[in-house]
């Protein structure tokens, strides 16, 4: 085998939707040995992506038996030309080709499909289909916003080089980052985030959309007749209007702390409103911060194909979409999918306990590179390539640009990339159930 | 968490809950100590930390299994759990272990 040091520059970095695109690795053999410039999170994905592996399993009286990779396919297969209502979910840890086939399963199988979007940004969706999009790219922050905020959002732990890729550091018209830039946290708790930035504003927990009201009335002129706001005193608030409409580019990233707290997808729409509101001052948009980093794609993916973003159904033979009736986490809680098909995700791990409980009464297949606490509980488990590392694929970005992911090294012997076992499947399913 | 997420590591990240310092004197407990943490929809323990940032009142467990256990499926419509935000009780656990993921798997798969 050849053991020389290979060098690979420009890797991009498949673990947030930050996708960071300067990565360099070296390789050793099939080894991934150092990764440069990539932040914690990505140095343990890069170079720990060995360990932990699943292998084909199917359950038999209760313990996980290994079989072959097409037995385990054969057995997928099964359960899900039986099903009635399987839903297939996840996908957000995965590259783009591998979402057509999951599509093209639910669709063949009359099921559900919905993406992890569901429980993320799933409101971020609903509050853009009724507001509409202030986007931007994350190049026009860097060259040009003069005032960033982070709602509910703490990069420094979620996405680690956000802030020092983007905000602290220099762009074409924003010389000095630490002078002519200003980071503003808005957040229910003091986080790392909201300890290094300029301004941190403290708002009650549930209560931004009380918050997002104020500052609305505060910069279309209205004066407020309340002494605070969601903690905050009537004087910040003052001050906060003032600093927002004085701003020349401002950009709003906000994250799960807006979207899964009280008030949900009213929160997005409020703030979409507020934007489009300080837009008549200066240049702002807003940008969710994806966790996963393809969970932007999983959207655009099946919105080209479904028509919808997430939480789409099959059962008529032409694609619905019903957010709350459709979404994974109601559609277990209710007790109606008889099957699962999740790739690329944990839901076991991040659903309430309802929707678990349910995910171990009926047949999951569980396509995942690693084990995890869904594949304790999958009926079958099969083995994928990790994207981005061990395949090539194509991701998205949290600001909407498309990146192609690259292979830097080959997949443990005998292991396909995601969109190669959803074909098999697929082809499989097609011939059983036409 | 890209370490795996069924070993010790994943455990020590996600099966705690932050609170601020007056928090742990009204408890009587000291910081790494087990607390049981309380909702209508059920409790779980799990390792309480100092948040030298926190204030009263409000706490913090990161998203994972353990802060599942005591979340309401319920999504008002929207697809989505109130992830962040939920009212709880929060007590002194002495003695109790915290679960490994898989017996909270079977605690979420087989209780009530
Ligand atoms: S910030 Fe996100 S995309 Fe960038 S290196 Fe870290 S984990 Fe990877």
């Amino acid at each position: 085998m050849n053991q020389e040091t290979q060098v690979f520059d420009h890797i991009i970095c498949p673990f947030c939707g930050c996708l960071c695109d300067d990565i360099r690795l070296e390789v050793q053999g099939n080894k991934i040995t150092k990764n440069e410039l990539g932040c914690a999170i990505s140095k343990a994905k890069f170079l720990s992506h060995h360990e932990d592996r699943i292998s084909p399993t199917i359950r038999r009286n209760g313990t996980h038996v290994e079989v072959s990779l097409y037995e385990a396919i054969g057995r997928a297969v099964e359960i899900l030309a039986s099903a009635k209502r399987p839903l297939v979910y996840g996908l957000s840890s995965t590259e783009n080709d591998a979402h057509r086939e999951a599509y093209k399963i639910a669709e063949t199988t009359g099921g559900v499909v919905d993406n992890t979007s569901s429980v993320c940004h799933g409101p971020t969706i609903l509050g853009v289909q009724e507001s509409g999009e202030a986007a931007g790219s994350l190049a026009e922050v860097k060259h040009r916003a003069d005032t960033v905020i982070y709602w509910g959002s703490n990069p420094q732990f979620a996405h680690p080089r956000h802030i020092s890729r983007y905000v602290r550091v220099q762009g074409e018209y924003i010389k000095d980052p630490k002078a002519d830039r200003k980071i503003w946290v808005f957040d229910i708790r003091k986080t790392i985030t909201a300890n290094m930035a300029d301004e941190f504003v403290k708002i009650e927990p549930g209560k931004d959309l009380e918050f997002i009201g104020a500052l609305r009335a505060l910069v279309r002129g209205h004066p407020l007749d309340f002494e605070e706001v969601a903690g905050v005193s009537a004087r910040q608030l003052a001050e906060i209007v003032e600093a927002l409409k004085a701003t020349k580019y401002g950009i709003l990233f906000f994250g799960l702390g807006l979207t899964q707290s009280t008030g949900r997808h009213r929160n997005i729409d409020a703030a979409i409103r507020l934007v489009q509101d300080l837009n008549s001052f200066g240049k702002w948009n807003m940008m969710p911060m994806r966790g996963h980093f393809n969970v932007a794609g999983a959207n655009k993916t099946s919105t080209w194909q479904t028509g919808y973003p997430f939480a789409v159904d099959y059962a008529r033979g032409y694609p619905r979409y019903q957010p709350g009736e459709y979404t994974s986490v109601d559609v277990l809680a209710r007790g109606e999918a008889d099957a699962m098909l999740n790739i690329a995700a944990d839901p076991a791990a991040h659903f309430p306990r309802q929707a678990v409980k349910h995910m171990s009464t009926i047949p999951v297949i569980n396509i995942d590179p690693k084990r995890n606490m869904t594949s304790l509980i999958a009926e079958v488990n099969i083995p994928a390539a990790l994207a981005g590392i061990e395949c090539d694929g194509a991701a998205v970005r949290m600001d909407g640009l498309p990146l192609y992911l690259k292979k830097v090294i080959d997949p443990p012997d005998g292991v396909l990339p995601d969109r190669d076992v959803l074909r098999m499947i697929h082809d499989k399913l097609k011939k059983e159930v036409g | 968490m890209e370490l795996g997420k069924l070993n010790q590591e994943y455990i020590d990240a996600v099966a705690i809950c932050e609170i601020d310092k007056s928090t742990f004197a009204a408890l009587g407990v000291e910081e790494g100590d087990p607390v049981r943490i309380e909702t209508v929809l059920g409790s779980v323990v799990v390792r309480s930390s100092l948040d030298r940032r926190a204030e009263p009142g409000v706490a913090f467990i990161p998203c994972g299994p353990y802060a599942n256990v005591i979340l309401d499926s319920d999504t008002l419509e929207s697809g989505m759990p109130g992830y962040k935000t939920m009212d709880a009780k929060i007590l002194p656990a002495k003695g109790e272990s915290i679960l490994t993921t898989e017996e909270l798997l079977k605690t979420m798969t087989e209780g009530v």
